[in-house]
């Protein structure tokens, strides 16, 4: 599997991440985040805070996928000629 | 919603090529699953939120870890609900190494990351989050196309 070569080049230690990158990625991950990315890089957020809004924003988009996921099921149910009709043009855009 | 950020933003898959995937899958189970009872309400709801997941990897493409575990999941699964990652902990020795370097708090943070982002599970701390930021670019653009299609089709 590549996942595993990969994972073993890096254990060798010429491809070592560093302190400074995964701190970069954090700053990218919070520029993400409604909550976060407004804040300005002064006000520093601790990588814990990034992370652990990351987690609650990835919480908050599935259960609107489900919610959305729902309604759709229940106007797809109802839907009569028209609206496929609509589908239908969405489509062949 | 724009951010200037180059290196992870060049990839995130165009909104029409989410939604035309996502509009097809629509369409073959309109098509295949016409009947109303209870039963087949759920199911056809897990079905859709199903279509929704695997639209956005397909949209995503190959050369990302999430999409391709995405799609390995949902083809294994088969009929059944897209469920979040149950973690293996295969990286045992590199979670030592990585307690060792970050503070246990973070760990904690990354962990659970590692249970939401799909393929999560086998990712080192400093993919993941490359994979996260990529994976939250997509689910927030799905989360817009069905929007927009719920009110398109809600009634005026």
């Amino acid at each position: 599997m590549s996942g595993r070569r990969s994972r073993s080049r890096q254990s060798s230690g010429t491809s070592r991440i560093s302190e400074d990158q995964i701190n970069d990625l954090i700053v990218k991950l919070q520029q993400l985040l409604p909550e976060l990315r407004d804040s300005r890089r002064s006000d520093k957020v601790s990588a814990a805070r990034v992370l652990q809004d990351t987690c609650n924003y990835i919480r908050n988009l599935h259960r609107e996928v489900d919610d959305l996921s729902e309604r759709l099921s229940e106007l797809l149910a109802n839907t009569d000629t028209a609206q496929a009709a609509l589908i239908r043009s969405l489509l062949t855009q | 919603m724009a951010s200037q950020d180059k290196s992870i933003n060049t990839d995130v898959p165009e909104k029409d090529v989410f939604a035309l995937h996502f509009l097809q899958s629509l369409s073959n189970l309109k098509t295949q699953n016409p009947s109303n009872s209870p039963d087949k309400t759920n199911d056809r709801v897990k079905k859709i939120k199903m279509a929704a997941y695997v639209s956005m990897a397909r949209a995503a493409g190959g050369r990302r870890l999430w999409s391709r575990a995405l799609l390995r999941r949902a083809a294994s699964e088969n009929n059944k609900i897209v469920r979040f990652p149950r973690r293996k902990r295969r990286v045992t020795w590199l979670s030592r190494r990585r307690c060792n370097r970050r503070a246990p708090v973070e760990e904690k943070a990354a962990d659970r990351l590692r249970d939401l982002v799909p393929g999560g599970g086998e990712m080192e701390t400093s993919k993941l989050m490359k994979e996260t930021a990529h994976y939250i670019k997509c689910l927030s653009m799905q989360v817009k196309v069905m929007q927009c299609l719920v009110d398109g089709l809600s009634p005026k």
